[in-house]
């Protein structure tokens, strides 16, 4: 009984001074809440689909942060992780009898093998050279595809494999509980030590170099992590879908997961997050106007980027919020002095 | 200024959350149905086109006879945006089913997608009557887990193997006349299909058709589904001597091939499935340079497969000023499919509608409708091909009309009766393979 009070007044004391302190973290806070209690206000199969897509596309757009942004690996082909996750729990589930939750995992392994592959080769490459040449790796995998229908299914896909869960309820949860798991260790993965030599990495390569960092070691690593992060969401997505399918690679993927990132704010984590949670909602809320729906989209992109070059996100967050010059630590906007060091914050 | 763009947006949401709800409200004495494709293709046009005239035509006769009350037919959209998005493709039939709360699905193109939306609709025990795709696994999924695929019916093209069987015959009957009016002793066909995993089979079943009926194969050319120009193919096949172009084209490479096909007068006839050619504007986008080419096709004009064609046809063209395509089907599927069964059984229950409609032998305007079972007897919901069901149609561009040659006389087994359609015209050899070849 004890022990249990000494949680309950440790949750308490957290709540108080590190959540309560921030309005983002209040809103992280909600968020995690009001994903994990949709289902106890709705058993609507519509909209438990379009926020269980959402959660998975979530996983993708913030796994190709943690690359792109963090470490500035540019990965405009971020499709073919998914797409490997996919077809890799597509496969182990069809010929291998494997359930869902052994596939999935595999799935995400079979990425990490595939963000090696494609690494090593990219390990030389910067800027618009490497995002042309990662370009090309999903569209080289759909050839693949399409080279060996009787394993990949070609333009079919793999088709018919198990449901993620008996019901939509138990996918909504597998997939929100995974998304919020896989994302808040992406999230502490960029606070991490790692996290900082990715960040260096894209500063400035050189520097990181000459203070005695492997640097090719952690560019493999930013690949296969967010390989991994990236699979685990195709292999989820396979498994709801009961299909993985040439559209799992498809250019529009990698760059649809381009604008989430860049509409939410990367080099953040929760931009891309947040952006597929109002992106791909919003494209839904628009089926009412189907003529101009992709219009509507892009405009609200458009505009979004225009005003907000930062990202959405990073906007609000700047607005709700400051940093104080001093120590660095952020404050809420109403506030004259820092809470830490009590610096003044105008 | 601030507080202005505040209201304003304010004001457009609620707007759009108005709007959005709007669509959600639905009718209590109707029968709803979902119409399911690529809304903003043409295929996806021909769905809604199609379902539009059953609706108006069923509604105009006060609805369909559910037990002691008549019921009309309510139509709800849904585009699927399957060409761009197989996402799209699975929430829109979702919504269909959770938030429209339709009774019945029609549509459906990209086998990718259809296969995910028939997952859903499975899953709901929704009658889906599949318009568009033609790929055999749809319904031997019917066959392997009948009692969760059962909900699922192929409504239109018959499947992929008949499609193949239907133009290898195409090309035999064309073989036959160039070989007998030109005098040319042994036919050579060269194979030309776009860069697509579908057109695998199929040349590979054309490669060993080709000898078995009389004729050469001289080679295969793969121009890119979307290529702009394939005089490099064209030229190499006039080099060789090929007499028939065995077309496999779905994409838009039909129309260039086609057009630089007229232009350097190819001394080689087109004759396969070439999708553009089956459309009212191919002879405006090849300018007329795509005369004489022939293609598999479903409807043409002037052309009656059975009494309930010409109607069809007529009132299409009259209603959307343009013939209608195979995925127009969807009349067919709910006029002479759907709502007849209904009438038979008295009920909505898709566990009591199946049964009814898969032994259901009945005429739709494109030929009779049957579905078939596998060789162990259990039940496919795949389309019945044949003399007496649905054959398709040999269509020929003469002089800016798209014409049926084929069914003509046709005999599919020497035994089998006759099968002409009404309104069947000769097949035109082009004049400048008459000047080269005839002696």
């Amino acid at each position: 009984m004890a022990l249990i009070l000494f949680y309950l007044r440790k949750l308490f004391s957290v709540i108080k001074n590190e959540v309560l302190v921030l309005p983002s973290r209040v809103v992280v806070v909600l968020f995690f809440l009001f994903l994990l209690l949709v289902p106890l206000f709705t058993k609507d199969t519509y909209l438990l689909r379009i926020f269980t897509l959402t959660s998975i596309f979530a996983i993708l757009a913030a796994s190709w942060d943690l690359l792109s942004g963090f470490t500035g690996q540019m990965n405009f082909g971020h499709a073919l992780f998914f797409g490997v996750g996919a077809y890799s729990a597509a496969l182990l589930n069809k010929y291998g009898g494997i359930p869902p939750w052994g596939t999935v995992p595999l799935g995400g392994l079979g990425a990490v093998l595939a963000g090696l592959i494609i690494g090593i080769p990219c390990l030389r490459l910067r800027g618009t050279y490497l995002a042309l040449t990662t370009l090309a790796f999903p569209i080289i995998l759909m050839g693949l595809v399409f080279a060996f229908p009787n394993i990949t299914g070609g333009e079919l896909g793999i088709s018919g494999i198990a449901r993620l869960a008996g019901s939509r309820v138990a996918d909504y949860y597998i997939a929100v509980v995974v998304m919020l798991g896989l994302c808040t260790i992406m999230w502490k993965i960029t606070d991490s030590k790692t996290g900082i030599i990715f960040h260096a990495i894209r500063e400035d390569e050189l520097a990181v170099r000459t203070s005695g960092i492997n640097t090719t070691r952690y560019k493999l690593l930013a690949f296969s992590l967010s390989g991994f992060f990236a699979g685990i969401s195709g292999g989820i997505y396979a498994h709801f879908m009961r299909i993985a399918g040439p559209s799992t690679l498809e250019v529009s993927m990698s760059f649809q997961v381009v604008i989430w990132a860049i509409f939410g704010g990367i080099v953040t984590i929760y931009g891309p997050v947040g952006a597929v949670f109002v992106l791909f909602p919003l494209m839904e809320f628009l089926r009412f106007w189907q003529e101009y729906r992709i219009l509507m989209f892009a405009a609200v992109v458009l505009l979004i980027l225009l005003y907000m070059p930062d990202g959405l996100f990073r906007w609000l967050r700047d607005k709700i919020e400051k940093e104080c010059p001093r120590c660095k630590i952020r404050n809420i906007a109403t506030r004259d002095t820092c809470r830490i060091c009590t610096a003044s914050l105008d | 200024m601030e507080r202005w763009k505040k209201r304003i947006f304010v004001l457009a949401m609620a707007f759009l959350f108005a709007v959005s709800s709007l669509t959600v409200a639905s009718g209590q004495d109707t029968i709803k149905i979902g119409v399911i494709g690529p809304m903003k293709f043409v295929q996806g046009i021909g769905h809604w086109n199609g379902a539009t005239m059953a609706a108006e035509e069923i509604n105009a006769k006060g609805g369909i006879q559910v037990g002691p009350r008549k019921m009309k037919v309510e139509l709800v959209q849904a585009d699927s945006n399957e060409f761009l998005s197989i996402t799209d493709a699975t929430t829109a039939m979702e919504r269909l089913i959770a938030r429209d709360k339709v009774h019945f699905v029609v549509g459906g193109f990209r086998t990718e997608a259809v296969l995910a939306m028939q997952d859903i609709a499975m899953e709901n025990k929704k009658i889906f009557i599949g318009v568009g795709a033609a790929h055999d696994e749809l319904c031997l999924r019917v066959a392997k887990d009948y009692k969760t695929y059962k909900y699922w019916f192929r409504g239109s093209p018959f499947n992929s193997s008949f499609l193949g069987r239907t133009s290898f015959i195409h090309l035999g009957t064309v073989g036959a006349i160039l070989r007998h009016s030109l005098n040319i002793p042994k036919v050579k066909v060269a194979i030309a299909a776009e860069k697509a995993e579908w057109t695998e089979p199929m040349i590979k079943a054309a490669e060993t058709a080709i000898p078995g009926m009389g004729m050469e194969a001289v080679g295969v050319w793969r121009p890119s589904a979307v290529a702009t120009d394939v005089t490099a193919e064209l030229s190499a096949i006039q080099r060789s001597e090929a007499h028939i172009i065995f077309t496999i084209f779905s994409a838009s490479v039909g129309i260039p091939f086609a057009r630089q096909a007229g232009e350097l007068k190819i001394p080689a006839v087109q004759v396969g499935i070439n999708v553009e050619a089956q459309k009212d504007g191919f002879w405006g986008a090849t300018r007329g340079m795509g005369n004489y080419v022939a293609t598999m096709n479903t409807y043409a004009r002037g052309v009656e497969s059975n009494e309930l064609t010409k109607a069809f046809v007529d009132t299409y063209v009259k209603r959307f000023g343009e013939t209608p395509t195979y995925t127009a089907d969807t009349y067919s599927a709910i006029v002479h499919g759907l709502a007849t069964t209904i009438e038979q059984a008295g009920t909505l229950d898709p566990d009591k509608l199946v049964p009814i409609h898969e032994t259901r032998v009945y005429k739709s305007p494109s030929g009779t409708v049957a579905y078939l079972k596998d060789a162990e007897g259990r039940h496919l919901h795949e389309l019945r091909w044949g003399p007496g069901f649905l054959t398709a149609l040999g269509v020929q561009w003469q002089d800016g009309e798209l014409k049926a040659f084929w069914p003509n006389k046709w005999k599919a087994t020497p035994e089998a009766p006759e099968v002409t359609y009404k309104g069947m015209v000769p097949y035109k050899i082009p004049p400048w393979m008459v000047e080269k070849f005839k002696k």
